[in-house]
Protein backbone atom coordinates (compact mmCIF):
# COMPACT_ATOMS: atom_id res chain seq x y z
CA UNK A 1 0.00 0.00 0.00
CA UNK A 2 1.18 3.42 -1.00
CA UNK A 3 2.56 5.68 1.70
CA UNK A 4 1.58 9.58 2.23
CA UNK A 5 3.89 11.19 4.57
CA UNK A 6 1.53 15.07 5.40
CA UNK A 7 4.39 16.13 7.74
CA UNK A 8 7.05 15.22 4.89
CA UNK A 9 4.86 15.89 2.40
CA UNK A 10 5.59 12.57 0.17
CA UNK A 11 4.07 10.36 -1.67
CA UNK A 12 5.79 6.47 -1.66
CA UNK A 13 4.64 4.18 -4.38
CA UNK A 14 6.16 0.81 -4.38
CA UNK A 15 6.24 -1.23 -8.29
CA UNK A 16 7.16 -4.88 -8.84
CA UNK A 17 9.01 -6.77 -11.95
CA UNK A 18 7.51 -10.20 -11.88
CA UNK A 19 7.83 -12.70 -14.10
CA UNK A 20 9.90 -16.30 -15.16
CA UNK A 21 13.35 -16.80 -14.56
CA UNK A 22 15.98 -15.26 -16.44
CA UNK A 23 13.31 -12.89 -18.23
CA UNK A 24 14.89 -9.83 -17.93
CA UNK A 25 13.32 -8.08 -14.39
CA UNK A 26 16.59 -6.99 -13.23
CA UNK A 27 17.78 -5.75 -16.94
CA UNK A 28 14.79 -3.51 -17.20
CA UNK A 29 15.61 -2.15 -13.65
CA UNK A 30 19.06 -1.84 -14.80
CA UNK A 31 18.37 -0.15 -17.50
CA UNK A 32 15.78 2.66 -15.76
CA UNK A 33 18.74 3.27 -13.45
CA UNK A 34 21.23 3.52 -15.79
CA UNK A 35 18.92 6.24 -18.08
CA UNK A 36 17.85 8.00 -15.00
CA UNK A 37 19.70 11.22 -14.23
CA UNK A 38 20.98 11.20 -11.29
CA UNK A 39 18.98 13.90 -9.00
CA UNK A 40 16.41 11.96 -9.35
CA UNK A 41 17.49 8.32 -8.67
CA UNK A 42 18.93 6.94 -5.37
CA UNK A 43 21.25 4.29 -4.88
CA UNK A 44 20.19 0.96 -6.39
CA UNK A 45 20.51 -2.53 -4.48
CA UNK A 46 21.02 -6.17 -5.61
CA UNK A 47 20.79 -8.44 -3.37
CA UNK A 48 22.08 -11.18 -5.76
CA UNK A 49 24.12 -14.94 -5.83
CA UNK A 50 27.89 -15.23 -7.50
CA UNK A 51 26.21 -15.47 -10.76
CA UNK A 52 24.41 -12.67 -10.96
CA UNK A 53 21.11 -14.24 -10.36
CA UNK A 54 18.27 -12.47 -8.07
CA UNK A 55 18.60 -13.83 -4.59
CA UNK A 56 16.28 -11.81 -2.81
CA UNK A 57 15.29 -8.38 -4.94
CA UNK A 58 16.83 -5.49 -6.70
CA UNK A 59 15.37 -2.03 -5.29
CA UNK A 60 16.19 1.03 -6.29
CA UNK A 61 13.90 4.18 -5.62
CA UNK A 62 13.25 7.02 -8.51
CA UNK A 63 12.32 10.42 -7.48
CA UNK A 64 9.16 11.49 -9.80
CA UNK A 65 9.12 15.06 -8.53
CA UNK A 66 6.04 17.06 -6.87
CA UNK A 67 2.53 16.99 -7.16
CA UNK A 68 0.61 19.48 -5.37
CA UNK A 69 3.59 20.09 -3.27
CA UNK A 70 4.04 16.26 -2.37
CA UNK A 71 7.37 15.04 -3.05
CA UNK A 72 6.63 11.63 -5.48
CA UNK A 73 9.10 8.67 -4.90
CA UNK A 74 8.56 5.17 -6.78
CA UNK A 75 10.01 2.38 -5.18
CA UNK A 76 11.00 0.07 -7.95
CA UNK A 77 11.44 -3.62 -6.74
CA UNK A 78 12.70 -6.97 -8.92
CA UNK A 79 11.98 -10.15 -7.61
CA UNK A 80 14.03 -13.70 -7.77
CA UNK A 81 12.47 -15.92 -10.61
CA UNK A 82 13.25 -18.79 -9.63
CA UNK A 83 10.73 -21.31 -9.17
CA UNK A 84 12.49 -22.17 -5.66
CA UNK A 85 12.91 -18.49 -4.22
CA UNK A 86 8.65 -18.14 -3.80
CA UNK A 87 9.09 -17.22 -0.27
CA UNK A 88 11.16 -14.34 -1.19
CA UNK A 89 8.93 -13.04 -3.93
CA UNK A 90 6.16 -13.16 -1.49
CA UNK A 91 7.59 -10.39 0.81
CA UNK A 92 8.15 -8.41 -1.62
CA UNK A 93 5.11 -8.35 -3.20
CA UNK A 94 3.93 -6.74 0.78
CA UNK A 95 2.85 -3.30 0.31
CA UNK A 96 2.89 -3.97 -3.28
CA UNK A 97 0.80 -1.05 -5.56
CA UNK A 98 1.89 -1.98 -9.18
CA UNK A 99 3.80 -4.99 -11.08
CA UNK A 100 5.36 -5.36 -13.93
CA UNK A 101 5.35 -9.10 -15.53
CA UNK A 102 8.13 -9.46 -17.77
CA UNK A 103 7.64 -12.66 -19.37
CA UNK A 104 10.05 -14.01 -21.60
CA UNK A 105 8.99 -14.24 -25.69
CA UNK A 106 11.36 -17.38 -25.93
CA UNK A 107 8.67 -20.43 -26.96
CA UNK A 108 10.37 -22.78 -24.94
CA UNK A 109 9.77 -20.21 -21.64
CA UNK A 110 6.29 -20.44 -22.18
CA UNK A 111 5.64 -22.44 -19.61
CA UNK A 112 7.33 -20.51 -17.22
CA UNK A 113 5.05 -17.57 -18.41
CA UNK A 114 2.42 -19.54 -17.39
CA UNK A 115 3.80 -20.69 -14.14
CA UNK A 116 4.99 -17.66 -12.68
CA UNK A 117 0.95 -16.20 -13.98
CA UNK A 118 -0.13 -18.37 -11.64
CA UNK A 119 1.98 -18.40 -8.85
CA UNK A 120 1.88 -14.28 -8.90
CA UNK A 121 -1.81 -14.86 -8.66
CA UNK A 122 -1.51 -17.04 -5.48
CA UNK A 123 0.93 -14.99 -3.74
CA UNK A 124 -1.12 -11.74 -4.58
CA UNK A 125 -4.57 -13.04 -3.07
CA UNK A 126 -2.72 -14.67 -0.20
CA UNK A 127 -1.79 -11.15 0.51
CA UNK A 128 -5.53 -10.43 -0.25
CA UNK A 129 -5.33 -8.75 -3.33
CA UNK A 130 -7.25 -8.68 -5.71
CA UNK A 131 -4.90 -8.83 -9.34
CA UNK A 132 -8.05 -7.52 -11.17
CA UNK A 133 -7.95 -4.46 -9.16
CA UNK A 134 -3.99 -3.81 -9.02
CA UNK A 135 -2.38 -2.36 -11.06
CA UNK A 136 -0.88 -4.82 -14.03
CA UNK A 137 1.02 -4.35 -17.05
CA UNK A 138 2.33 -7.20 -19.40
CA UNK A 139 5.51 -6.62 -20.82
CA UNK A 140 6.78 -9.49 -23.72
CA UNK A 141 10.45 -8.83 -23.66
CA UNK A 142 13.36 -10.35 -25.93
CA UNK A 143 11.53 -10.01 -28.88
CA UNK A 144 13.92 -10.15 -31.02
CA UNK A 145 14.95 -13.38 -30.45
CA UNK A 146 14.68 -16.24 -32.90
CA UNK A 147 12.34 -17.89 -31.61
CA UNK A 148 10.22 -15.52 -30.06
CA UNK A 149 6.61 -16.35 -30.12
CA UNK A 150 4.29 -14.65 -32.45
CA UNK A 151 3.47 -11.08 -30.71
CA UNK A 152 -0.43 -11.73 -30.77
CA UNK A 153 -0.73 -15.22 -29.98
CA UNK A 154 1.69 -14.67 -26.74
CA UNK A 155 0.12 -11.71 -25.57
CA UNK A 156 -3.14 -13.40 -25.91
CA UNK A 157 -2.41 -15.60 -23.89
CA UNK A 158 -0.32 -14.42 -21.06
CA UNK A 159 -3.20 -11.26 -20.85
CA UNK A 160 -5.08 -12.21 -17.23
CA UNK A 161 -7.97 -8.62 -18.08
CA UNK A 162 -7.46 -6.78 -21.22
CA UNK A 163 -4.01 -4.93 -19.75
CA UNK A 164 -1.98 -2.94 -22.14
CA UNK A 165 0.95 -5.01 -23.38
CA UNK A 166 4.65 -3.54 -24.07
CA UNK A 167 6.78 -5.40 -26.56
CA UNK A 168 9.90 -4.74 -25.04
CA UNK A 169 13.96 -5.80 -25.59
CA UNK A 170 15.18 -5.09 -22.38
CA UNK A 171 18.88 -4.77 -22.93
CA UNK A 172 19.11 -2.58 -25.39
CA UNK A 173 16.32 -0.48 -23.78
CA UNK A 174 13.34 -0.83 -26.06
CA UNK A 175 10.10 -0.73 -24.47
CA UNK A 176 11.31 -0.33 -20.72
CA UNK A 177 10.26 3.28 -20.40
CA UNK A 178 7.31 2.84 -21.81
CA UNK A 179 6.24 0.15 -19.95
CA UNK A 180 7.07 2.00 -16.50
CA UNK A 181 5.42 5.13 -17.64
CA UNK A 182 2.18 2.62 -18.08
CA UNK A 183 2.59 1.21 -14.64
CA UNK A 184 3.27 4.56 -13.04
CA UNK A 185 0.10 6.25 -14.87
CA UNK A 186 -2.08 3.24 -13.37
CA UNK A 187 -0.40 3.37 -9.92
CA UNK A 188 -1.07 7.01 -9.32
CA UNK A 189 -4.67 6.79 -10.55
CA UNK A 190 -4.86 4.07 -8.31
CA UNK A 191 -4.10 5.89 -5.64
CA UNK A 192 -6.43 8.64 -6.26
CA UNK A 193 -8.99 6.40 -6.12
CA UNK A 194 -8.20 4.23 -3.10
CA UNK A 195 -6.72 6.56 -1.02
CA UNK A 196 -7.57 10.36 -1.82
CA UNK A 197 -11.47 9.49 -2.85
CA UNK A 198 -11.38 7.59 0.52
CA UNK A 199 -9.85 10.48 2.41
CA UNK A 200 -6.97 8.64 4.23
CA UNK B 1 -1.81 4.61 4.67
CA UNK B 2 -0.76 7.54 7.25
CA UNK B 3 1.08 6.27 10.34
CA UNK B 4 3.07 8.61 11.42
CA UNK B 5 2.64 11.25 13.92
CA UNK B 6 4.49 14.26 15.59
CA UNK B 7 5.22 12.50 19.08
CA UNK B 8 7.55 10.10 16.65
CA UNK B 9 10.07 12.29 16.38
CA UNK B 10 10.49 12.95 20.22
CA UNK B 11 10.42 9.40 21.08
CA UNK B 12 12.92 8.82 18.91
CA UNK B 13 14.96 11.96 20.06
CA UNK B 14 14.31 10.71 23.55
CA UNK B 15 15.90 7.20 22.65
CA UNK B 16 18.84 8.82 21.34
CA UNK B 17 19.55 11.25 24.43
CA UNK B 18 19.60 8.28 26.94
CA UNK B 19 21.40 5.98 24.87
CA UNK B 20 23.99 7.99 22.58
CA UNK B 21 23.60 6.07 19.32
CA UNK B 22 24.10 8.12 16.30
CA UNK B 23 20.65 7.28 14.84
CA UNK B 24 17.34 6.06 15.14
CA UNK B 25 14.61 5.71 12.27
CA UNK B 26 11.00 4.45 11.56
CA UNK B 27 10.49 2.19 8.67
CA UNK B 28 7.01 0.67 7.71
CA UNK B 29 6.77 -2.85 6.85
CA UNK B 30 6.44 -2.06 3.38
CA UNK B 31 10.05 -1.12 3.42
CA UNK B 32 8.91 3.14 3.33
CA UNK B 33 11.37 5.49 6.01
CA UNK B 34 8.46 7.27 8.30
CA UNK B 35 11.09 9.50 10.30
CA UNK B 36 14.62 9.36 11.30
CA UNK B 37 16.49 11.26 14.04
CA UNK B 38 20.06 11.87 14.27
CA UNK B 39 23.13 11.72 11.66
CA UNK B 40 21.90 10.58 8.30
CA UNK B 41 24.87 11.40 6.23
CA UNK B 42 26.76 8.36 6.77
CA UNK B 43 24.09 6.49 4.59
CA UNK B 44 21.06 6.09 2.46
CA UNK B 45 17.58 6.17 4.63
CA UNK B 46 15.78 4.98 1.53
CA UNK B 47 17.88 2.20 0.59
CA UNK B 48 18.64 0.99 4.44
CA UNK B 49 14.72 1.14 4.97
CA UNK B 50 13.99 -1.45 1.83
CA UNK B 51 17.07 -3.40 3.35
CA UNK B 52 15.52 -3.49 7.01
CA UNK B 53 11.82 -3.97 5.69
CA UNK B 54 13.35 -7.06 3.69
CA UNK B 55 15.37 -8.41 6.50
CA UNK B 56 12.69 -8.20 9.02
CA UNK B 57 10.53 -10.20 6.72
CA UNK B 58 13.18 -12.85 5.85
CA UNK B 59 13.22 -13.10 10.46
CA UNK B 60 9.92 -13.92 10.78
CA UNK B 61 9.59 -15.83 7.72
CA UNK B 62 12.75 -18.33 9.74
CA UNK B 63 10.97 -17.92 12.93
CA UNK B 64 7.63 -19.34 11.38
CA UNK B 65 9.79 -22.48 10.14
CA UNK B 66 11.03 -23.11 13.38
CA UNK B 67 7.35 -22.94 15.16
CA UNK B 68 7.74 -19.37 15.95
CA UNK B 69 5.26 -16.30 15.66
CA UNK B 70 7.80 -14.04 14.58
CA UNK B 71 11.08 -13.04 16.13
CA UNK B 72 10.81 -9.25 17.98
CA UNK B 73 14.47 -7.97 17.52
CA UNK B 74 17.05 -8.13 15.27
CA UNK B 75 20.51 -7.25 16.35
CA UNK B 76 23.12 -7.09 13.34
CA UNK B 77 26.57 -6.86 15.49
CA UNK B 78 29.82 -4.54 12.97
CA UNK B 79 33.22 -4.30 14.18
CA UNK B 80 32.07 -0.66 15.46
CA UNK B 81 28.81 -0.16 14.44
CA UNK B 82 25.83 -2.29 15.73
CA UNK B 83 22.11 -1.90 14.31
CA UNK B 84 19.12 -2.91 16.75
CA UNK B 85 15.79 -3.82 15.06
CA UNK B 86 12.63 -4.11 16.50
CA UNK B 87 8.91 -4.65 15.47
CA UNK B 88 6.03 -2.20 17.12
CA UNK B 89 2.79 -3.72 16.03
CA UNK B 90 3.69 -5.49 13.05
CA UNK B 91 3.48 -1.85 11.38
CA UNK B 92 6.76 -0.44 12.05
CA UNK B 93 10.17 -1.45 12.66
CA UNK B 94 12.81 0.93 14.92
CA UNK B 95 15.56 1.10 13.15
CA UNK B 96 18.91 2.04 16.20
CA UNK B 97 22.21 2.61 14.50
CA UNK B 98 24.58 2.78 17.77
CA UNK B 99 29.15 2.50 17.98
CA UNK B 100 30.58 0.78 19.82
CA UNK B 101 30.87 3.13 22.82
CA UNK B 102 27.14 2.09 23.67
CA UNK B 103 26.43 -0.58 26.08
CA UNK B 104 23.93 -3.05 23.81
CA UNK B 105 21.66 -3.53 27.07
CA UNK B 106 21.23 0.13 27.37
CA UNK B 107 20.00 0.26 23.77
CA UNK B 108 17.90 -2.79 24.15
CA UNK B 109 16.26 -1.55 27.10
CA UNK B 110 15.46 1.78 26.29
CA UNK B 111 14.68 0.86 22.76
CA UNK B 112 12.00 -1.40 24.32
CA UNK B 113 10.86 1.29 26.45
CA UNK B 114 10.54 3.45 23.00
CA UNK B 115 8.93 0.67 21.36
CA UNK B 116 6.31 0.82 23.99
CA UNK B 117 5.69 4.58 23.67
CA UNK B 118 5.39 4.48 19.99
CA UNK B 119 2.63 1.38 20.11
CA UNK B 120 0.70 3.91 22.24
CA UNK B 121 1.04 6.44 19.58
CA UNK B 122 0.01 3.78 17.31
CA UNK B 123 -2.91 2.97 18.82
CA UNK B 124 -4.23 6.65 19.42
CA UNK B 125 -3.46 7.54 16.03
CA UNK B 126 -6.06 5.02 15.46
CA UNK B 127 -8.76 6.88 16.98
CA UNK B 128 -8.34 10.21 15.49
CA UNK B 129 -7.97 11.93 11.95
CA UNK B 130 -5.23 13.64 10.81
CA UNK B 131 -5.95 16.82 9.43
CA UNK B 132 -2.73 19.13 8.39
CA UNK B 133 -1.79 19.59 4.73
CA UNK B 134 -4.26 17.12 3.54
CA UNK B 135 -3.42 16.11 0.10
CA UNK B 136 -6.80 16.99 -2.13
CA UNK B 137 -8.05 15.19 -4.56
CA UNK B 138 -8.60 18.03 -6.84
CA UNK B 139 -6.56 18.26 -10.20
CA UNK B 140 -4.45 15.14 -8.78
CA UNK B 141 -5.19 13.15 -11.98
CA UNK B 142 -4.24 16.03 -14.05
CA UNK B 143 -1.07 16.80 -12.04
CA UNK B 144 -0.12 12.86 -11.82
CA UNK B 145 -0.27 12.25 -16.21
CA UNK B 146 1.84 15.67 -16.19
CA UNK B 147 4.00 14.67 -14.09
CA UNK B 148 4.80 11.39 -15.54
CA UNK B 149 4.79 12.49 -19.50
CA UNK B 150 7.85 15.00 -18.03
CA UNK B 151 9.78 12.27 -16.18
CA UNK B 152 9.40 9.42 -19.11
CA UNK B 153 9.58 11.49 -22.10
CA UNK B 154 9.83 8.69 -24.74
Amino acid sequence: MSFIHYVQKEINCKIVYYGPGLGGKTTNLQYVYNTTPGHMKGRMISLATETERTLFFDFMPLEMGEIKGFKVRLHLYTVPGQVFYNASRKLILRGVDGVIFVADSQEERFDANIEAIYNLKENLAEENYDIMELPYVLQLNKRDLPSAMERDVLAKELNIKGEKVFDAIACQGVGVTETLKEASKQVLMYLRKTQLERGV
Amino acid sequence: MEIYSDGMKDALAGLLGKTGAKTAMLVSREGYNVVEVGDVSYFNTTALAALVAGAFSATREMARMVGEKGFSILLQQGESRHIHISLIQDLLMLVVIFSDNESIGRVRYEARKTSMILADQLAEKGTRTHLESRLEETDFGENAMNLIDRVFQT
